[in-house]
C-alpha cells in the first residue's frame, strides 16, 4: 500500500488547493460547477470505490482493487456501508462525489433507486462504474434510458453462475431427484438470477424436480427451518442449492442434522473464509466461488483507462471457480477463497 | 385503558386461576385462545400429512426438533423482551445486542483456541459485555425518562455499528471450538433454553421480583408509593432483556460456528410477535411467559409447517403478519369484554 500512498503526498498540496476552490466555487456558482468536468490527474488519478456491504467477498475485491492501484499509481478510497441498503449507500456516495475524485466503482445496492445519485456524479464529470451489481438493466452506453451512463459493469454472470451450479448438482445426483433454491430474499438482483440460471438449466434434465424456492432473509435459523420443512415433506431429496452465504450455512445445518450429510448434496454460492473445512469435514459438497478480487481489479484497470482516455469495455464477466473435495488443497483453487 | 389493563392484568398475571362458577366459554376462549390457537394449527397440518403421506406431523421426532430449534431463537430474545413488556416498555435493540454477543462469542472463544474450556471464559465475558447496552437503556428509560421506543432505537443503532466493528474487517468471525460445537448441536440450544424459561417463568410468576415487575408496568406512580424502587428495578429489566440477547447469540454463534454481527436482527420483530401474541399487552402490566413462548411455537410452526405443505414462500409472511393483527385485536376485546 505505501508504494503508492508515498507518489501521492508529492501531488497533495495541488489536490487539496483544488478541493477548496472546488467548494468555495461551490458555495457561489453549484449550477455552473455541476457542468464543468473535474480536471483530472491523469498520472495520479483518484478512484473511489463502494462495495454493497461489509463483508468477506467485498474485502476481496478492495484487495484487488489495491493490486491494481499500487500497478497505476491509483489513489484509492475506500468506504464500505454496513447494511444491505440504499438509505446507507446514498449519503456514501454524496460524500465521495463531494471529494470529486476521477472515478468511482460502486456496487449498487439497488438498481433503480441508485440511478438518480449515480446520475449526479457523472454530472459532477465523475467516471462511473459499476463491479458486482449495475443499475438499470446492467446494459450501458447503449444511448438509450436514463441509466446507460456507466462506463463498464465489471461482474459474476450470476446467471451463468446458477447454470454451473445446475449442472454441478445434476451430475452429483446422477441426473435424477428433486433438488430446490434455498435463496436470501425475493427482489435481489444477483441471487435471484442465480435461482434463474439454476431453474433453466435443470429443465435439461427431465428426471430431475425442482420445487419451489424458499427465502431464508439471510437468517441461517429461517434456513434450517425451510430446509426439514422440505426433508419432512419430501424423504428423497437429493439435492439443494444455497445461493448466498447464510442460506448456505442453513442449509448444511439442516442435511447434517437429519443424518443425511453426503446423501442430500448441497452446493452453495459464493467461498467464504472456512468453506475449505467445510467441504473436507463434508457438511459443503461444492461451493461455486466467485472472482470478487478479480472485479476489483479490473474495475479499476478500467477505471484508469476511461480516465486517460482510453476505451473499455462495456461489460466485463469474471467467471466462477468450483470447488469440492477433490481440488480444494489445490494452490490456485484455494486461493479464491475470500479473505477479510 | 392503561388502568383497566393494569387491574384486570394484576390477578390474571399472578397466575391463579379465578375459576368462574358458570362457565363462561367467551372468557375461556378469550384467555386461552393462543394454546387453541397453535392446537388447530397443529391439528390442521396434522390431518394434512395423514392425509397426503400416511404419517404423523406432530409425533415425529424430526418434526419437533426443527420446529423447537426454530423457536428457541426468538424465544432467547423473547424471555427478555417479555419482561420489557410487561413493564410498559419496548427493547428494540435486543436484535443487535444478539449480534453483538454472537461476534463477542466468537471473539472470546477464539482467545481459548480449541479447549472445550474456552467456553468457561468466554461465555461469561460476552454476557458481561452485552448487559451493558441493557444497562445505559435502563437508565435512559428509567432515570432520563427518555421513552423506550426511542432510547432503545438509538441502541438499536449502536449495538449494530459496535458488533460489526467487534467482527473486524469481515462481517462474520468463525470459531471451531469443540465445547461451543457441543452447546450447538442436537436438542442442547432447545435445553437451554427451556431450562432458562422454567428458571425465568419462576421468577416472574412466583418471586416478589416478578410481582413488581407487574407493579411497575400496571401503574408505575402507585409502584413507587408502594416502596418499589421503580428506577433501579428498570435498570435491571432491561439488563435482564440484553442478558437473554447474549445468550441467543452465543446459542447462535455455536449453532453455525460462526458470530455474525446480523444474526439477530430477523429474530427482533419475531420475538416482539411472540410476547404480543402471548397476550401481553404493550401498555405494560400484563402478560407471562407461558403465553410468550405459546406465541413463539405459534410462528414457528406457521413457518415450518407452510413450507411442510409447500405453500409459496410468500405466503409465510401474510400468515404470519395476519397472526400479530388477529392476536392483537383478541386482546382488545378481552379488555372491552372485561374478561
Amino acid at each position: 500500500m505505501n508504494s503508492f500512498t508515498k507518489p501521492q503526498c508529492t501531488t497533495h498540496p495541488a489536490r487539496a488547493r483544488r478541493r477548496l476552490i472546488n467548494a468555495v466555487m461551490g458555495a457561489f456558482m453549484l449550477s455552473a460547477l455541476a457542468a464543468s468536468p473535474a480536471h483530472a490527474d491523469t498520472d495520479h488519478p483518484v478512484v473511489a470505490l463502494l462495495p454493497g456491504v461489509v463483508d468477506p467477498f467485498y474485502f476481496t475485491m478492495y484487495h484487488g482493487a489495491q493490486k491494481a492501484a499500487a500497478e497505476d499509481n491509483v489513489q484509492l478510497l475506500f468506504q464500505l456501508p454496513k447494511s444491505w441498503n440504499t438509505t446507507e449507500q446514498v449519503p456514501i456516495l454524496k460524500a465521495f462525489i463531494a471529494k470529486r475524485p476521477d472515478a468511482i466503482l460502486v456496487s449498487p445496492v439497488d438498481a433503480q433507486q441508485l440511478i438518480e445519485p449515480l446520475t449526479e456524479a457523472k454530472n459532477a464529470g465523475i467516471k462511473v462504474i459499476t463491479v458486482d451489481t449495475y443499475i438499470g438493466t446492467g446494459r450501458y452506453q447503449t444511448g438509450s434510458g436514463n441509466a446507460d451512463f456507466p462506463l463498464s459493469f465489471v461482474a459474476s454472470d450470476n446467471r451463468e453462475g446458477g447454470r454451473i451450479a445446475a449442472r454441478t448438482l445434476a451430475k452429483a445426483i446422477g441426473g435424477k431427484g428433486i433438488v430446490f433454491c434455498e435463496s436470501l430474499k425475493p427482489g435481489v438482483s444477483s441471487t435471484d438470477a442465480r435461482v434463474q440460471g439454476f431453474q433453466e438449466e435443470m429443465k435439461k434434465y427431465p428426471n430431475i424436480k425442482v420445487l419451489p424456492t424458499l427465502y431464508s432473509e439471510d437468517d441461517a435459523n429461517k434456513a434450517v427451518s425451510d430446509v426439514s420443512g422440505v426433508m419432512a415433506r419430501e424423504p428423497g431429496l437429493s439435492g439443494v442449492f444455497g445461493t448466498n452465504t447464510f442460506s448456505g450455512k442453513g442449509v448444511a445445518q439442516a442435511i447434517h442434522m437429519a443424518g443425511k450429510s453426503g446423501t442430500v448434496k448441497l452446493i452453495v454460492f459464493d467461498a467464504v473464509p472456512g468453506i475449505d473445512k467445510d467441504i473436507k469435514i463434508g457438511l459443503v459438497d461444492y461451493a461455486i466461488a466467485q472472482r470478487p478480487a478479480d472485479m476489483g481489479y479490473y474495475g479499476v484497470k478500467y477505471a484508469v483507462d476511461a480516465i486517460r482516455g482510453k476505451s473499455v469495455p462495456k461489460e466485463k464477466s469474471t467467471g466462477f471457480v468450483v470447488m469440492d473435495k477433490s481440488n480444494i488443497d489445490n494452490a490456485d483453487v484455494k486461493q479464491y477463497i475470500y479473505s477479510n | 385503558m392503561q388502568k383497566a389493563s393494569s387491574l384486570s392484568g394484576q390477578p390474571r398475571a399472578t397466575g391463579t386461576s379465578s375459576a368462574p362458577r358458570t362457565i363462561d366459554y367467551k372468557a375461556l376462549v378469550g384467555r386461552f385462545w393462543p394454546w387453541l390457537f397453535l392446537a388447530v394449527l397443529c391439528l390442521f397440518f396434522e390431518i394434512w400429512s395423514q392425509v397426503i403421506q400416511q404419517r404423523s406431523f406432530v409425533f415425529n421426532a424430526y418434526n419437533l426438533q426443527s420446529i423447537a430449534l426454530a423457536a428457541s431463537a426468538p424465544m432467547l430474545l423473547a424471555i427478555g423482551q417479555t419482561f420489557v413488556i410487561i413493564t410498559a416498555g419496548i427493547d428494540l435493540s435486543v436484535g443487535f445486542v444478539m449480534g453483538l454477543a454472537a461476534v463477542c462469542a466468537a471473539q472470546f472463544t477464539l482467545i481459548g483456541g480449541s479447549s472445550p474450556w474456552a467456553l468457561g471464559l468466554s461465555v461469561p465475558l460476552t454476557i458481561a459485555v452485552s448487559v451493558i447496552p441493557g444497562a445505559i437503556n435502563g437508565t435512559l428509560v428509567a432515570r432520563y425518562r427518555v421513552p423506550a421506543f426511542i432510547g432503545t432505537l438509538g441502541m438499536y443503532g449502536i449495538a449494530r455499528g459496535a458488533g460489526f466493528l467487534a467482527a473486524g474487517s469481515g462481517m462474520t468471525v468463525s470459531v471451531d471450538n469443540p465445547g461451543l460445537q457441543w452447546l450447538g448441536s442436537g436438542w442442547n440450544p432447545v435445553i437451554v433454553t427451556v431450562v432458562l424459561l422454567a428458571v425465568m417463568h419462576f421468577i416472574l410468576s412466583r418471586t416478589r421480583f416478578g410481582q413488581y415487575t407487574y407493579a411497575v408496568g400496571g401503574n408505575e406512580q402507585s409502584a413507587a408509593r408502594a416502596g418499589i424502587n421503580v428506577r433501579r428495578h428498570k435498570i435491571v429489566i432491561y439488563m435482564l432483556a440484553a442478558a437473554f440477547a447474549a445468550v441467543g447469540g452465543i446459542v447462535y454463534t455455536a449453532r453455525f460456528s460462526a458470530g455474525s454481527a446480523t444474526a439477530g436482527e430477523p429474530m427482533l420483530l419475531n420475538s416482539i410477535a411472540a410476547v404480543v401474541i402471548g397476550g401481553a399487552s404493550l401498555f405494560g402490566g400484563t402478560g407471562n411467559l407461558i403465553g410468550t413462548l405459546i406465541g413463539a411455537l405459534i410462528i414457528a410452526v406457521i413457518e415450518f409447517g407452510l413450507v411442510f405443505i409447500n405453500v409459496d414462500a410468500f405466503w409465510q409472511f401474510i400468515a404470519v403478519g395476519v397472526v400479530i393483527i388477529v392476536s392483537v385485536l383478541i386482546d382488545q376485546y378481552k379488555e372491552r369484554l372485561g374478561v
